[in-house]
């Protein structure tokens, strides 16, 4: 096998992940830390690399509190209400009250924010959404982090964190390889962001062809957020929160411009306002909780899923009537172009106008991520002004492993932060990060070549078995010796589909199956000592598959943890469908042990650090 | 040395009829190479209904006159000066090579047609142009060989690494390196190495030639046809099914393209 | 879906190899040029379609669902600060639309963070981000909450 070369970096700050948590933590990290050595690494290229790729149409966290339109304790109520009362409220508080300061900067920095005419101020969408015309979105904040970083790799996959040798329980940095070059790199850092890709394509997706490629969430986000800190030993939170979205069909393109904006509205193939035929049905599932307004997003769902199981499909959105004004119908048409462009190819090919036609909608595979109507994640520590001390122990958004921090859908609990939260939530982790290292927590670090070289063999390993392997067969594609990244990756989701509450089963679980679930993925682990790579570009699909791979036995152990159904519409858990808050108004966390592979459960308390009373503050 | 035509010493062992039947039976596997290609690959038919689809689209009639000053244009610019490759050092190179490429094979042929055998005069200046041509050629090859590759410049592979996209620029230069090569072992009189030479220089065109069929030779008279038509369908207004430029100033400078693609 | 290429249009100029996001993009050993190797990771992001300098990159939507006949295409103007984007839908409607994607220079409001002020001494152990409070547009100090009205567990 070839040789490969090895580079070794040493720097103060490490950010892993060029997307919006990325480049937000890269480039407040050079305000804070002048003298410091900043470097991003990023899988692909971070002009357009994250779920921001093609853009946004709409900024979903903004205030506004220069105009008294929200405060932050507003967004608390409604991030917790949206997640039926299980989100981390110091995490959501302390993301709200910075959020507009990142707003502004971005209007400043040039990316098109649609402005009210009478008022002047940002364009609402809904009452935490501003209009924007964001195609560029992602290549103006990649060149923020350009600007404060001494380095940005591109194209380089980390694939492990380097632990501290001399500190129990600290980061020393991490690993990965450059899929161009070939080359392994190595990144000695005092500080580590792990602001890296939540997961997609660990459920499979409805689409199973050429459609595969059009995931909701970026299908280039495949858990690493969680797979490096799991790996690591460090506490996640929420995993089993996954979220499903109710969309455009086969597109899966945004429907909350028209909601918001357009004003459109839902109903069944007869025409009937079906959601509310289902709130009886709900209201025995979780109580009070259908009372609350808005509806929770999991709860809309449900009604959805209900009525489509009942026979009440297809479900279409009403967009004739909407779509007769010229200026919804641009903005309808511009909210795909600068956001979901697939959508748009979607209609165009079967012919759909909205003006004449209602289009289909329907509920998606599972994701789990941490910034949208969900908070799976990484269990950190709040800010100390606002975290309760079993909130909070020493900087904000640190793991539970030292000098180990996280932001974005990396962090669990701080849900409804989308990107101008995640952006933020990147600023604060740099900043913690930057004090982390001034107070001289990270001396006397020691990460050995021993470590690094360890490293070496198993990220080049899937080489050198496909190399190995070729000798046993003709050729083609089926071996008994090696399995090929899409071989796995399509095991794992059936896996996922099938025994965690995947479309198979209309998000149906029980402890039974997620039993036989863990069964498999434990199988399924071990064969990916097997996994075969051809070439550089399939060992970065190896290691993306095994990062789907942890996150999914994570994701399946939570599941089995919380006994309720917190959430119908996201999943249900069959043996236990009802709401339980007698004895699981909590938040879930869990530890991998990483000599034994073993997962920890335990239960956290739930602070609710704002009231539920909405205090009208004089305008 | 680079006055002194080479074929004129060759003469003195091969008969000029010899060379020039060589000439004309590489022009030869030109012809059928890309008609045996044309044929196989139905590229003609492929062209002609794309570009009846195209028709369909247009907005707005060409007549002859402004057809004529498009195709007019399109030779001098987009074909003359390879002007899809944008500004830099791509299209520096494959300037030189394709400007190379062609003085060295007019001017062999000038030179064994009119300036070689024992009844005519030898021409400095055609002999010139021969060896610039083939130094040009190996200047812009070379370059492009090295460092210019995309796959080697936006995909790390090594310089070395050989496909089969490569057919062709390496016959090229082949043909460009063997033939300075001959030329100048034969004018200093190595006679052993100059007649290896002069074998690797004939075997190279034979390859270069001989390989028309399978290598990217015959896309240098694709891709005329393919300017032509693109600019064509830009003035009908049909352009492919792109939205036209947008009018606005230029006035915020670039952005992400600023940055050559190489970012790894 | 996804994108593919056209061949007369495309040089091999590697600019989609650089951006996709996917890293899909590749360069064909036989003609060198651009190719898409792996459609089902296509996500039709449109990266690579707006980097192309030649408009040499399509999008024909994903085979499991999309009908034939149908075109979405695009041409980023970084000089203009426009995109435009042009529909064509099977039964030959055609729908254009341009938007802006920048309302100032590239980078030039983009602060170089190394060249500014400093951040006052004691600063780093505040709440307070670069910008703040003044970035916030508000009067007074960062919002925040009194601990002593925390609540554990149930609320309702």
């Amino acid at each position: 096998m070839a040789k490969h070369k090895t580079h070794y970096e040493d720097c103060d700050v490490l950010v892993v992940g060029g997307g919006m948590a990325g480049t937000g933590a890269t480039f407040e990290a050079r305000h804070w830390g002048r003298d410091m050595k900043i470097i991003c690494v990023e899988k692909a290229n971070i002009d357009r690399s994250g779920a921001v790729a093609q853009g946004l149409y709409a900024i979903n966290c903004y205030m506004g509190m220069q105009w008294g339109e929200n405060q932050p304790e507003d967004h608390v109520r409604y991030a917790r209400n949206d997640l039926m009362g299980m989100v981390r409220e110091d995490l959501g508080y302390d993301m709200a009250r910075h959020v507009d300061s990142t707003v502004h900067m971005f209007d400043e920095w040039g990316l098109p924010m649609m402005k009210n005419e009478e008022t002047g101020r940002y364009l609402r969408e809904g009452k935490w959404q501003i209009m924007i015309h964001g195609e560029s979105y992602k290549p103006i904040v990649a060149e923020a982090a350009k600007k404060s970083a001494d380095k940005i790799y591109n194209r380089i996959m980390i694939t492990h964190l380097l632990m501290d040798e001399t500190q129990e329980n600290r980061v020393g940095g991490a690993v990965g390889f450059n899929m161009r070059t070939g080359d392994f790199h190595v990144f000695r850092a005092k500080a580590v962001i792990v602001a890296a890709g939540g997961a997609s394509h660990i459920f499979k997706p409805r689409a199973v062809g050429e459609g595969m490629g059009r995931t909701w969430y970026a299908p280039w986000s495949n858990g690493s957020a969680y797979a490096l800190p799991i790996a690591a030993g460090a506490k996640m939170t929420q995993m089993e929160n996954r979220i499903v979205l109710c969309r455009f069909k086969d597109g899966y393109g945004p429907v909350g411009a028209y909601f918001l904006h357009l004003k459109t509205y839902t109903q069944n193939a007869n025409g009937e306002n079906y959601e509310k035929k289902w709130y009886e049905q709900t209201k025995e599932l979780v109580g009070e909780y259908i009372d609350h307004h808005p509806t929770p997003t999991c709860l809309r769902n449900h009604a959805f899923i209900q009525e489509t199981m009942a026979g009440g499909g297809p479900i279409h959105m009403v967009t004739t009537e909407a779509f007769q004004d010229p200026h919804l119908e641009t903005v309808g048409w511009e909210n795909f172009l600068g956001m979901t462009v697939g959508q748009a190819v979607v209609w165009a090919s079967q012919n759909i106008d909205p003006k004449y036609t209602n289009p289909e909608l329907t509920t998606s595979e599972p994701y789990v991520m941490g910034s949208h109507a969900t908070c799976s994640g990484a269990w950190v520590s709040g800010p100390e002004d606002l975290s309760p001390p079993e909130y909070f122990w020493g900087y904000n958004r640190m793991l539970t492993i030292d000098g180990l921090f996280g932001a974005g859908d990396t962090v669990g609990g701080s849900a409804h932060k989308f990107s101008s939260g995640s952006f933020t939530e990147g600023r604060l982790a740099a900043k913690a990060a930057v004090k982390y290292i001034e107070d001289k927590k990270a001396e006397g670090l020691k990460v050995s070549d021993k470590q690094c070289e360890d490293f070496k063999t198993k990220v080049y390993k899937p080489l050198e078995t496909y190399t190995v392997a070729q000798n046993e067969i003709t050729g083609g594609t089926v071996s008994p010796s090696y399995i090929s990244p899409i071989q796995g990756l399509q095991r794992l989701q059936r896996i996922m589909d099938e025994y965690v509450g995947g479309i198979a089963t209309n998000y149906m679980t029980n402890a039974n199956m997620l039993k036989r679930g863990l069964e498999l993925l434990a199988w399924l682990e071990e064969d990916l000592e097997n996994v075969g790579a051809e070439d550089y570009h399939q060992l970065m699909r190896a290691w993306e598959l095994k990062h789907r791979a942890l996150t999914s036995q994570c994701v399946t152990e939570h599941t089995m943890f919380r006994e309720e159904t917190r959430w119908p519409g996201y999943y249900y858990r069959g043996d236990h469908m009802k709401l339980d808050d007698d004895n699981w108004h909590c938040l879930t966390v869990s530890r991998r042990d990483p000599k034994t592979g073993k997962f920890s459960m335990e239960k956290v308390p739930v602070y609710h650090i704002v009231d539920e009373n909405e205090k009208k503050k004089a305008s | 040395m680079l006055g002194t035509n080479p074929f004129s010493v060759l003469a003195e062992t091969v008969s000029p009829f010899a060379m020039q039947s060589f000439i004309v039976a590489m022009i030869v596997l030109i012809a059928l190479g890309t008609i045996i290609q044309m044929i196989h690959h139905k590229n003609i038919t492929y062209f002609f209904n794309n570009a009846k689809k195209a028709k369909l689209q247009a907005t707005r009639e060409i007549g002859a006159g402004e057809k004529a000053s498009i195709i007019a244009k399109t030779a001098v610019v987009d074909i003359g000066t390879t002007s899809e490759l944008g500004f830099g050092k791509r299209r520096l190179s494959h300037v030189l090579g394709m400007y190379g490429t062609i003085i060295f094979w007019i001017s062999s042929a000038v030179l064994v047609f009119c300036y070689t055998g024992a009844d005519k005069t030898s021409s400095s200046m055609w002999s010139v142009l021969w060896h610039v041509g083939a130094i040009l050629t190996c200047v812009g090859g070379y370059w492009f060989w090295f460092f210019l590759r995309v796959d080697v410049s936006a995909e790390a592979h090594p310089w070395y690494r050989i496909i089969k996209a490569d057919l062709f620029v390496l016959a090229l230069l082949a043909c460009s390196t063997f033939g300075l090569a001959w030329s100048y072992t034969q004018f200093n009189g190595q006679t052993g190495i100059s007649f290896l030479f002069l074998t690797l220089f004939v075997v190279s065109n034979l390859v270069l030639f001989g390989g028309v069929y399978w290598s990217k030779f015959a896309h240098m008279f694709y891709k005329p046809g393919a300017a032509i038509q693109k600019n064509l369908a830009e003035a009908d207004g049909s352009r492919d099914n792109l939205p036209p430029p947008a009018e606005a100033p230029e006035q915020f400078g670039l952005g992400i393209k600023r940055e050559e693609p190489k970012h790894y | 879906m996804s994108t593919f290429v056209y061949m007369t249009r495309c040089d091999g100029c590697g600019h989609c190899v650089d951006i996709c996001p996917s890293d899909i993009m590749h360069i064909d050993e036989n003609i060198r040029r651009a190719k898409n190797i792996e459609p089902n990771f296509c996500w039709e992001c449109y990266s690579c379609v707006k980097a192309c300098p030649n408009h040499a990159i399509d999008v024909r939507g994903y085979a499991d669902f999309a009908p034939m006949g149908h075109s979405v295409r695009v041409r980023r103007e970084e000089e203009k600060g426009t995109i435009s984007w042009k529909i064509k839908f099977r039964n030959g409607t055609t729908k254009d639309f341009v938007s802006p994607i920048t309302t100032k220079p590239w980078g030039k409001f983009i602060p170089k963070l190394a060249d500014g002020d400093k951040p006052n001494q004691g600063e780093i152990n505040s709440q307070r981000l670069y910008t703040e409070p003044e970035g916030l547009n508000i009067d007074g100090e960062l919002p925040v909450v009194p601990k002593d009205s925390f609540k554990k567990g149930v609320y309702y």
